[in-house]
């Protein structure tokens, strides 16, 4: 966005390995958070589909609630304000960073926290959660690999707790 | 036969010896071995001292049940565990375990001389002596008692261990890996369920495991277990809890028998989310109630059989059996087969089954019926007993080293009970058993009441010749409560289990009554002469054994004890020697000391670079929501006290947010970005509060209302910049802004960049001076911040924290929700009457506004203090009087809700509630402290500038 000033994120991005788990954080993103009573008034101000089913996503966006969609796009992309229409689009680009969970012990380490029967998860699906006491968004985007969005001040705390937890498995 | 060890038999591994101590004293066991099994094999039988008699006491159990044999085992500092049960302490290559509750030794305790004086200690003895008088209990009597009474020692350290919790989903969980739990785990192994089969020992297999003839069976089946990819085995892991829709708690255990503990967590919680529940929990054997049934060498029979044929050690070399029930015989069989001298077997019962009889004989083993104990000998071991027939006559002395108990078994519907099933009272087996499940949850085996140990007889107490009140024939063993004080309570007018158990603590000790409960309710039954249904059922609550606090709290604590959250700033405020205060999850950076400052120099300092320069503030913490929709201002207009509908794009407004009652809950400024989109801003601890109010009358009372709710309180940084300068600096690093005094007036929006990022620049002040609150997306809040300092490093900006941010805004009377309100505080006590809408249809708290209390007069109101020495600072929280003449305790009629130094007025300022204050102006009010009584007058809040020139420049 700016080349005067720098962007600092509330944890690093260097990977974290233990017994074969990666924590990483993902690159900085564009956040949306879309709301309308019919998803075709969203669609058709931004001209692509969104997933109807709670907990489903759909290329960038999921479906959190019923009347509320997550869109992840490139850092820098703009849409429309939907300004005049029965709609809510809101910039939270900057309100949480995402931390990837990976490796074939990924699900232990989030069901250290997390209260999600992880089993019934299945890919592609993202959900609204909490890890102990801070809330996440949980996505599942391979077997192995999970992604939480986590508002920035929880970040530290909720990359410690993973890392413990990783760093814990036997 | 070495010592107590056979030479055969037992499942532990003779090629691994393992060396312990106990009281410092070094012994020799095997890998397999539990303390208790192994100092048994050594000939100890002393274990530990009873709680309140200091009785020398024995094993009475094998198992998680045992009441007696606590003890104490440290591994290193910080690694102390009071009060694990001896049957349940696996023994490892140095292990140091010590008994508890005695003084100076275990032999030669000095506490023991309350045995002495059991008859002065009945039942609720201290609730009846110690009460006089009330001043002596905490001082003296409860110190004391505690020194005298007790169980192992609490660690003093921190604990240096880890522990591991997970979340863990089943379609069925079942309790208990003895044959019955075994088997329905096998039955759901060939299905698609995920399954999880918990115990609680270091094997699995339960009674099976003091069964060699169950042995094969046993490795075949846990071998099929292990095969099947869909169970998961957790040995040495304790249901201790089961709570709402299947859910159980559980501790597996993970280091405590590992010599080396190395790094990973010690203990694991698993919360576990079942779809069904099988609870396969076996049953305990009865003790019977009977004189001197605690002396070291009595124990449970099949106890006994543990001991034999899992651990390969005899109890005694000369036992004698004490039944009411067929299967303490087979247990005294199975030590006559093992070579173990069976020196007789009596039972109570008159007529006794003609295939148990023929097996006695053949074994040699002399038989008493009807007859029974009244009397053991020895003290610090059995040395013998005294036997007699039912109606007293015939006494008789028998040699005998250990004496097994049979008087029947219990269910363990513990978990059962904690799910709220219900319970049917089973006449036979003299038990309660489960009848109708609240969860789904069944029981199988032995804790449903459905077992193979033959019949029995139910028994209140053994039948004595001798005098009640002068035997002590134990009930319940941990808490030292004997049949007489069951008698007592009765006696004294108890008539429910419930009432009983809390007067003569039977029950209620850290084994929850496991071999205890249903013997006191025979007692209290019998004593009362009603049936047992009558007297109740006692239930269990979790955890069904002691578990350690470090399970529970997991990683909670140290940087994992809860999240601090910390702003985009904050690294700068600590780089910079902030000092910090929490503020909600926020820490927050307080004043910044430079030099040897201290906070009141640090302060004066801040406040004078805001009033005749700049200073700079984090203001990140602030709640932030987007209201967007077509709805947004009517939706605000119901929400808070003043009218919004009319407001422009690009002005703010200071919103006050009451709570149905009418007082006020929350405030904050919000600007109109749109016609459609507002970005409202809250106090920083009721963000999430307001947001959830907000939602809440969204979706329950204006479903209709277009409109919709987006925190952003993490997506913008928030730099308040402060003074006089405050334009002359912004001016050169913002683009597309007009900051000129006509183009963006006070309480003004504009949105555009600064230093290239977008903003949305607020021209608000909360310290009455020229001010900006400079809005970014909070990845660039630090580096802004860091080209604002440099920028504003020739016109002397100040950092600022929230020390002199509080004193800067009470100088213009502005309130702080929380601080200056206790939530009984409406618009007009706090002279907010202008942030109220006159004409308004409705808003949130508008009916109650009107109630005749809160129009009556006298109501507290807040109001300026002014102390008449203005070097004096008032105490916050202080209380006030009208007249400090009168008598104490005086009438008060108010307290101080804020008190600074004021470094612009050079003197003390407050803010106080004060009844019928604003009727008070000028009144001289008097705050009584220790020393002295502080006159001050009753002003107008807004100290400084009352005018408010400063703010429109």
């Amino acid at each position: 966005m700016s080349e005067a000033l720098a962007r600092i994120d509330p944890v690093s991005g260097s990977a974290v390995f233990a017994n074969g788990v990666t924590l990483t954080l993902v690159e900085p993103m564009a956040r949306f958070s879309l709301r309308a009573r019919q998803p075709e008034a969203l669609e058709q101000l931004l001209g692509f589909k969104l997933p109807r089913k709670i907990g489903a996503s759909l290329d960038c966006a999921a479906c959190l609630g019923p009347d509320e969609w997550l869109l992840r796009a490139a850092a820098g992309t703009k849409i429309a304000s939907g300004s005049g229409q029965p709609v809510s689009i809101t910039e939270i680009s900057e309100r949480s960073v995402c931390l990837i969970v990976e490796g074939a012990r990924a699900a232990e380490v989030l069901a250290s926290g997390c209260p999600l029967d992880l089993d019934r998860f299945a890919v592609g699906r993202a959900t609204r959660t909490v890890f102990e006491t801070v809330e996440i968004i949980l996505l599942r985007t391979g077997e192995d690999r999970f992604q939480v969005e986590v508002w920035r001040s929880f970040a530290p705390w909720l990359r410690t707790a993973l890392e413990t937890a990783a760093l814990q498995l036997r | 036969m070495s010592g107590f060890r056979l030479d055969q038999g037992g499942r532990v591994d003779r090629s691994r010896r393992v060396s312990f101590s106990f009281d410092g004293a070094t012994y020799r066991g095997f890998a397999g071995d539990t303390l208790a099994s192994a100092l048994l094999a050594n000939g100890v039988m002393l274990f530990g001292r009873s709680f309140k008699y200091h009785r020398p006491r024995g094993l009475l159990g094998a198992g998680s049940e045992e009441p007696n044999a606590l003890v104490s085992v440290s591994r290193g500092p910080g690694r102390h565990t009071p009060n694990l049960r001896a049957t349940a302490v696996e023994i490892y290559e140095g292990l140091a375990a010590t008994s508890q509750n005695r003084w100076p030794s275990l032999k030669t305790d000095l506490g023991a001389i309350n045995d002495r004086l059991g008859m002065f200690l009945p039942a609720g003895f201290y609730t009846k002596t110690f009460m006089w008088p009330r001043s002596f209990w905490d001082k003296l009597y409860e110190p004391a008692i505690r020194r005298m009474a007790g169980l192992g020692e609490a660690p003093s350290e921190i604990d240096p261990d880890h522990y591991g919790a997970v979340y863990a989903h089943c379609d069925l969980l079942i309790v208990g890996a003895g044959p019955a739990g075994i088997d329905a785990a096998l039955e759901a192994s060939g299905t698609s369920k995920r399954v999880i089969l918990i115990d609680e020992q270091d094997e699995p297999g339960g009674g099976a495991l003091d069964d060699p003839a169950l042995w094969s069976w046993l490795n075949e089946s846990l071998k099929d277990l292990a095969a099947a990819p869909n169970v998961t085995v957790l040995s040495r892991t304790t249901a201790f809890g089961y709570y709402h829709d299947n859910f159980v708690g559980a501790v597996e255990r993970l280091t405590d028998h590992w010599a080396e503990i190395g790094s990973g967590p010690r203990e694991k919680l698993w919360r576990i989310r079942a779809g069904a529940v099988i609870l396969a929990q076996g049953a305990i054997e009865r003790p019977l109630v009977f004189a001197a049934n605690d002396v070291p060498g009595v124990m449970l029979a099949s106890a006994a059989r543990t001991f034999l044929q899992r651990y390969g050690v005899a109890v005694g070399k000369s036992v004698a059996l004490m039944a009411a029930h067929d299967s303490g015989w087979r247990d005294a069989f199975a030590h006559a087969r093992a070579g173990v001298n069976v020196a007789a077997i009596i039972d109570v019962r008159e007529t006794i089954d003609a295939a148990l009889l023929a097996e006695a004989q053949a074994l040699g083993i002399a038989v008493r019926l009807g007859h029974s104990v009244i009397e053991v000998h020895g003290r610090l071991g059995v040395k013998g007993m005294t036997v007699a027939r039912n109606d007293g006559s015939a006494a008789t002395r028998i040699a005998c080293d250990a004496l097994l108990m049979a008087g029947g078994w219990t269910p363990s519907v513990h978990l059962w009970s904690h799910s709220k099933g219900s319970f049917a009272w089973d006449e036979a087996l003299g038990a309660y058993v489960p009848d109708r499940p609240n969860e789904k949850v069944r029981c199988v085996g032995a804790c449903s009441g459905k077992w193979n140990f033959g019949s029995g007889i139910v028994i209140d107490a053994l039948p004595t010749p001798r005098n009640q009140a002068r035997i002590k024939a134990f009930v319940d063993f941990q808490n030292d409560v004997t049949a007489k004080d069951i008698h007592l309570a009765v006696r004294e007018g108890f008539k429910s289990i419930e009432h009983i158990k809390r007067y003569t603590t039977t029950g209620m000790a850290t084994d929850q009554g496991k071999t205890s409960n249903l013997n006191g309710l025979q007692i209290a039954s019998q004593a009362l002469g009603r049936p047992v249904t009558e007297v109740g059922l006692t239930t269990f609550r979790p955890p069904y054994t002691p578990q350690t606090f470090g399970a529970l709290a997991g990683h909670a604590k140290d940087d994992l004890f809860q999240p601090t959250r910390k702003t985009p700033i904050d690294g700068w405020a600590e780089e910079h020697g902030a000092v910090f205060e929490l503020v909600a999850q926020w820490r927050r950076a307080r004043y910044f000391p430079q030099g040897g400052d201290d906070m009141h120099a640090a302060v004066n300092r801040e406040c004078r670079a805001v009033r005749s320069a700049v200073g700079i503030f984090d203001a990140s913490t602030l709640g932030k929501i987007e209201v967007v929709g077509p709805d947004a201002a009517e939706f605000l207009n119901r929400i808070y006290t003043n009218p919004w509908k009319a407001l422009e794009p690009g002005r703010c407004r200071y919103g006050l947010l009451l709570r149905e009652d009418g007082f006020i809950t929350d405030d904050g400024v919000s600007a109109r970005l749109t016609p459609d989109r507002f970005h409202l801003t809250t106090t920083t601890g009721g963000a999430a509060r307001v947001l959830n109010t907000m939602e809440d009358y969204l979706q329950t009372e204006w479903p209709e209302l277009d409109v919709w709710l987006t925190s952003t309180t993490e997506q913008w940084a928030v730099i308040a910049l402060q003074g006089p300068l405050a334009r002359q600096l912004l001016e050169p690093l913002v683009e597309g802004i007009d900051l000129a005094a006509e183009a963006f007036p006070h309480m003004a929006i504009r949105e555009g960049t600064i230093c290239g990022v977008p903003t949305r620049l607020f021209r608000v002040s909360f310290t009455g001076e020229l001010g900006f609150e400079i809005n970014v997306p909070a990845a660039y809040g630090r580096a802004l911040w860091e080209q604002l300092m440099n920028a504003g490093a020739a016109w002397g900006i100040t950092p600022y924290g929230t020390e002199a941010m509080h004193v800067l805004r009470a100088e213009k009377g502005f309130i702080i929700v929380g601080q200056d309100t206790d939530g009984t505080v409406t618009p007009h006590d706090a002279g907010l009457d202008w942030a109220v809408g006159k004409k308004k249809p409705d808003f949130v708290g508008k009916r109650s506004l009107a109630r005749p209390d809160i129009v009556a007069a006298g109501r507290k109101q807040l109001v300026g203090l002014l102390t008449d020495d203005p070097a004096v600072v008032l105490e916050e929280g202080a209380q006030i009087v009208a007249d400090p003449a009168q008598a104490i305790p005086m009438t008060m009629i108010g307290h101080v809700t804020s008190s600074y130094w004021s470094e612009a007025l050079g003197r003390s300022i407050a803010l106080a509630l004060i009844e019928g204050g604003h009727q008070r102006m000028g009144e001289m009010l008097h705050v009584p402290m220790p020393g002295q009584v502080i006159r001050a007058k009753v002003s107008s809040m807004v100290f400084y500038d009352p005018q408010g020139a400063r703010l429109h420049v």
